[in-house]
Order: structure tokens, then sequence, then C-alpha cells
């Protein structure tokens, strides 16, 4: 499940847009309590902001 | 509609002694420096510094990182070494994540057989896959290495350049239309 808050550009601070869902299995190791059973991995949200084209990646939850 | 150039990168590769590679770098490059609209910059794996002892996010370089997340597509120069990609190609890709997702990437493979390549180009393609990127179904395909440029690094042989065009076509197109859909078009 995505999150429902947008993300904000750190630099623009304008809306950032919500492009793709990446399972992340590196990040895994670091944060094993974050991984979802159903994928395996930690399930990432990536943004991309529209002002600056900035990318950024959170855990979806 | 963005109005911000495209920013393509073309990256050198590999680091080895002799490579054929640069002067397939530095004539791709030229290349994309002729297209209207479009930002480029040659990334040299050798001016980076990578370690070795660890992986990941965990060795992330300032500058390539900057440079490949600004970017809206990249451009790959890579070597085919015993039908595989550089080592520490993927040590630097692997360094990176969010940078890529969504962005488009087109391989030029450079041999010094007579495939260009190729074997390499399907060997990278599934780890470029599972970075995020979105991989162009254009490659460029350099055979015979060692003597495609005189001692000036000018190409020999001037099909090349309409071939690299095709490529560039498809790489600028996808990278126009990824960064439309990255910016604009949610989930």
């Amino acid at each position: 499940m995505a999150q429902t808050d947008r993300m904000i550009c750190p630099k623009c601070g304008v809306e950032m847009n919500h492009h793709a869902m990446k399972i992340d299995y590196r990040g895994s190791l670091d944060n094993p309590a974050a991984i979802d059973p159903v994928f395996g991995g930690v399930l990432q949200e990536a943004h991309a902001c529209p002002e600056c084209g900035r990318t950024e990646l959170r855990e979806s939850k | 509609m963005n109005t911000r150039a495209l920013f393509i990168p073309v990256v050198l590769g590999t680091v080895r002694k002799g490579r054929a590679s640069e002067n397939v770098a530095r004539f791709v490059f030229g290349e994309v420096q002729k297209r209207d609209g479009v930002e480029t910059e040659l990334i040299d794996l050798r001016d980076l510094k990578f370690v070795t002892d660890d992986a990941g996010e965990a060795i992330k370089e300032v500058r390539f990182s900057e440079t490949v997340g600004r970017a809206d597509g990249l451009l790959l120069v890579v070597p085919e070494y015993n039908h595989g990609y550089p080592g520490i190609l993927k040590h630097v890709l692997d360094s990176n994540l969010k940078e890529y997702i969504h962005k488009a990437v087109g391989v030029c493979g450079v041999s010094a057989g007579g495939f260009g390549g190729t074997r390499m180009i399907q060997n990278l393609i599934p780890v470029l896959r599972e970075l995020g990127l979105v991989t162009i179904f254009w490659d460029g395909n350099f055979s015979g290495s060692q003597k495609l440029f005189d001692d000036t690094g000018k190409i020999l042989d001037d099909a090349y350049v309409r071939r690299i065009d095709q490529f560039l076509g498809e790489l600028i197109w996808m990278s126009k239309t990824l960064r439309l859909g990255r910016e604009n078009i949610s989930m």
C-alpha cells in the first residue's frame, strides 16, 4: 500500500510525483524488519519532482 | 510540460590501460553534443574514487550520484571482456538506486572481435533492468575496435555516424517520454 501523503521535493518545495514501486533487496539487509513478506524485500516508492527532476525513494507503508 | 534540456551523460565503463572504448566514448559523446536540446557530460570511471572493500549505497561517490541523479537517460560505452562487462562498471552501477528508476539507458558495446559487444550487452541488460533503468531496443555495436579510429581518435568508418544517429534518436525519445512519465503520471 502506497503512502497517501505526497512527498515534497527537498530542493523546490513542490509536490513530487509518485511514479514507481521498487522492491529493494539491498535495503532488506540494513532493515530486515521492513521486509514485506509478500515481496521478499523492502517495498519502496519512487517519486520525481516536476520542477527540478530530482528523484527520491521512501519506504512504502 | 517541462522545458529543461534533457541531460544524457556518457559513461565510459572501463578503467583498463589501452582501452579501445575511450575512442568510442569520445566519438559518441561528440555525437550527443550535436543534438539540440540535449546536454551531456563524459563520465570516465578512472576519474571516480570508488572503494572496493564495500558495496552499494555504502560506497556512493557524490559526484557520480549527483550526475546520474540529474540525468534523464544514460549512455553506457562498455567493452566486452570474455563475453561479460567490466566488474568495475557493475561495482559503480550498484552504488545507486533511486537515481535510476524509470530512466532510459542505451548501451554501446565495444569489442576487438566481430560482434560489437553483443554478448556483453545481453549480459548487462538484466542488471540494468533490475536497477530500475529502461533499456532501449537500439544498441551501438563497435567491432574491431583497435582498427576503428586513426591516431587522432577520428572514426574511420562513416557508417557509424548514421548508426549512432538512429541509436540516439531512440535514446532521446525514450528519455523524453520517461521524464514526462516520472514527473507527471502517477501510479
